[in-house]
């Protein structure tokens, strides 16, 4: 299928997706059944990658700071910079990463092993039993786990900040929230909600329609991957261009 | 030579094999016969090295697999050759390449030429000339069984494996494949080593069959024993699949023998 | 107990990996190096990376500059934009997003055409045929890898500099000459010269566990696709925290 052709059909399935959420024909139990697992699953990954960023911006920023004698400014950038950017960024890397691939793996194994045929010949959509409760988990699950995702940077960072490069624990604290607004928190938690979005419906459309037995289901892990990520990390400039120019 | 002793093999609780001992005599075409899960494969795979028995002895050619090193093992490995349930052939290749696989791997691989006319004797011998440049993925079930035979075949081998030969196979094509191994037999004279559940199909290619049942071997013996069997597992394999005619040879059940 | 038992597989996975791993280095040499696939799956690799890495690293860098024009306009440096985006971009991100992406893309496509292979039986097939499957898989991935990863890398730096300059002069309307200027004081050739250096550190990393998740799968297409989700995950949880160590070691005082 070309470019286009695909772009179209993954915006018929969205919109298909759409209109069952909105029409409130899907099932609560679903949905917190697949919110629970996705926030089981990657909460340890987002974790894993969040905190040891923190830790290198907290190394970087003390090298350039240490010039101008400025290391107590240390503490607002790492907060600043994770809470914006990094945090939401790298924790749907590892989101889309690791939920957006396991919902690829799931539907894909149900659509290469003929369950959704079987399905729809019950007469049952499964769109809305298999694709919108576990898109509209991922919607909900993205923010928070970057939440914890961020909380983990900052630890790194005061980790590195405080332990490992002797800086002053309570002066780190208190300068912690200096540049950050209720703005900041806002926008992440929008960004994140729509990376979310995103990465939902990116990872059901590639499992629904994988082709081609076990080698297609790995096909379409791997696409969702790396085409979320894309994917959000364009809509990430727009956003980001969209609230600062708002800002300003 | 191939043969088991006292060989047990369990995978977490399940015991598979049980003190197994067998011969498999050389030049002879032997069939493993039994219910799904008895335990078939895995005697396949102990006879290539694939896995290691928990106890007891597997000799293969003079190499007793249990103690044999890497290197023991793959320089027995040269000497075999195995065509496997699904063919295993790598889609990305053509027949060609898949063939000449395994002479193009070893260590002071043939002339180009050699193996050329290596791959076409092989391919004319399996039924399939002229499909060199042929993608692997675009052959039938069983195009793709024969070109893995070629593959097996091309070494040269002393010993032929086959792990259910006849799986996924129509009948008439699995006739086909029951033909070529015959026809194989005849040409190479090797042991052939067959595994199935296709008591029909093992009946025409072996000289000596083997019953396993829930990790023992109930029966092992040349062709014209093993019909007057007794053990209620045989006869239960052969009952409605095969009759014996007048003079002991085996005939097709009719269509009253087949309905019981 | 609930915890002890995800802690207790992976650390018995962790000990498989290294066995892995060793037996995969001890066979490494033992055969000829196979240039000519190793060459076509650079190929593959490079080619089929390249436009999806320099577009990640762009609009990395579109972001990195506006979010530091933004932070640092208040202090009034927003002129420092330039040394911000060599610092951060150049040094930590660029490598490691680049890192990831290959994770996601070269990454899971390892593991997965492993999988599959176990699947069909090919790898029990490659043994029958006395070839070492951990030598004919890994070895030929594991030189492109380290063979297109550093390219790949500072590539990406530039993609990412390039937006960067593009959203500082023509979206922010600051002074190209200065951004360059304080590019320059930020990040010098010797920061993409240990960008590579890490790029191999990761490239391995990544090559060795996705083909290790590949040979190691389950059965069935579940398998294949949880083989191809750790192999992402893992990489990149694995390269973030070796990107801590190395930059310490290089950057630390």
């Amino acid at each position: 299928m070309s470019l286009f052709a695909k772009a179209g059909h993954f915006g018929h399935f969205s919109w298909q997706v759409i209109c069952r959420f909105v029409t409130l024909r899907w099932s609560v139990d679903t949905t917190l059944q697949h919110l629970s697992q996705t926030l089981f699953r990657c909460f340890l990954p987002v974790i894993a990658v969040v905190l040891p960023f923190g830790m290198v911006i907290a190394l970087q920023g003390l090298e350039v700071f240490h010039l101008f004698g400025a290391e107590r400014l240390l503490a607002s950038l790492a907060s600043v910079a994770i809470i914006r950017e990094l945090s939401p960024v790298l924790a749907s890397v590892l989101v889309a990463a690791q939920g957006g691939s396991a919902n690829t793996a799931e539907l894909g194994s149900m659509a290469t092993e003929e369950e959704l045929a079987a399905t729809k010949v019950m007469g049952l959509d499964p769109i809305k039993l298999h694709v919108v409760p576990r898109v509209i988990a991922m919607t909900v699950a993205c923010p928070i786990l970057n939440v914890a995702g961020t909380t983990a940077g900052i630890g790194g960072a005061f980790f590195t900040a405080v332990y490992v490069k002797g800086e002053n624990a309570g002066i780190f604290i208190d300068q912690l929230w200096e540049y950050t607004t209720p703005f900041d928190i806002t926008a992440a938690f929008i960004k994140t909600a729509v990376f979310g979005l995103i990465i939902g419906l990116v990872s059901t459309y590639l499992g629904y329609y994988a082709k081609g037995g076990a080698a297609g289901v790995g096909k379409a892990v791997n696409s969702t991957v790396v085409n979320s990520i894309l994917l959000f990390i364009a809509a990430n400039y727009l956003l980001t261009s969209a609230m600062f120019g708002a800002m300003s | 030579m191939i043969s088991l002793k006292n060989v047990s093999i369990s995978f977490g609780d399940l015991q598979v094999l049980k003190n197994v001992s067998a011969q498999f005599p050389t030049g002879e075409t032997t069939a493993i016969l039994g219910r799904s899960g008895a335990g078939k494969s895995v005697i396949l795979k102990l006879l290539v090295g694939l896995l290691k028995a928990d106890s007891g002895e597997v000799d293969v050619l003079g190499t007793e697999l249990g103690r044999a090193s890497q290197k023991e093992l793959y320089s027995l490995r040269r000497r075999l050759g195995m065509l496997f349930q699904h063919s295993a052939l790598f889609d990305s290749l053509t027949v060609e390449e898949n063939i000449a696989f395994p002479l193009e791997q070893q260590k002071t691989p043939p002339p180009r030429t050699e193996i050329d006319r290596r791959v076409a004797e092989s391919l004319n011998s399996v039924g399939l000339s002229g499909f060199q440049a042929r993608n692997v993925s675009g052959l039938s079930g069983g195009q793709r069984k024969r070109v893995g035979l070629a593959r097996a075949i091309i070494t040269k081998p002393e010993i032929l494996l086959f792990d259910e030969p006849n799986s996924g196979l129509d009948p008439l094509t699995s006739e086909a494949i029951d033909a070529l191994i015959c026809q194989m037999k005849q040409d190479l004279g090797i042991t052939f080593i067959v595994i199935t559940h296709d008591i029909v199909g093992a009946l025409k290619v072996a000289d000596h069959l083997c019953m396993l049942d829930e990790g023992k071997i109930v029966e092992h013996a040349p062709v014209k024993q093993f019909l007057i069997s007794e053990h209620p597992v045989v006869r239960g394999f052969l009952n409605r699949n095969v009759s014996i005619d007048d003079e002991g040879g085996i005939r097709a059940p009719t269509v009253d023998e087949i309905r019981g | 107990m609930r915890v002890a038992g995800p802690v207790v597989r992976a650390l018995a996975a962790t000990g498989r990996f290294g066995l892995f791993s060793s037996r995969f280095i001890r066979v490494m040499f033992q055969h000829r190096p196979p240039f000519r696939r190793a060459l076509d799956e650079a190929y593959r690799i490079g080619v089929q990376s390249l436009p999806v890495l320099l577009t990640i690293a762009a609009f990395v860098g579109t972001n990195l500059t506006m979010q530091g024009y933004h932070a640092f306009k208040p202090m009034g440096g927003e002129k420092m934009v330039g040394m911000f985006v060599g610092l951060a971009g150049v040094r930590e991100l660029a490598p490691i997003i680049a890192a990831a992406m290959i994770a996601a893309k070269v990454g899971t496509e390892m593991a997965s055409r492993i999988a599959v292979m176990r699947i069909r039986e090919e790898i029990d097939a490659l043994s029958v045929m006395a070839v070492n499957p951990h030598w004919y898989l890994v070895t030929p991935r594991l030189m492109a890898t380290i063979l297109v990863l550093p390219a790949l890398t500072v590539l990406s730096i530039y993609g990412m500099l390039v937006a960067s300059y593009g959203v500082a002069v023509y979206q922010l309307g600051l002074n190209g000459q200065e951004f360059l200027d304080f590019l320059q004081r930020g990040a010098t050739v010797t920061d993409l010269a240990y960008g590579a250096m890490k790029s191999l550190v990761f490239g391995t990393i990544i090559c060795l566990v996705s083909c290790y998740c590949g040979f190691y799968s389950k059965p069935g297409p579940r398998g294949v696709g949880s083989a191809t989700n750790s192999a992402v995950v893992t990489s990149a949880v694995v390269c973030v925290m070796v990107n801590y160590i190395i930059s310490e070691l290089v950057y630390g005082r």
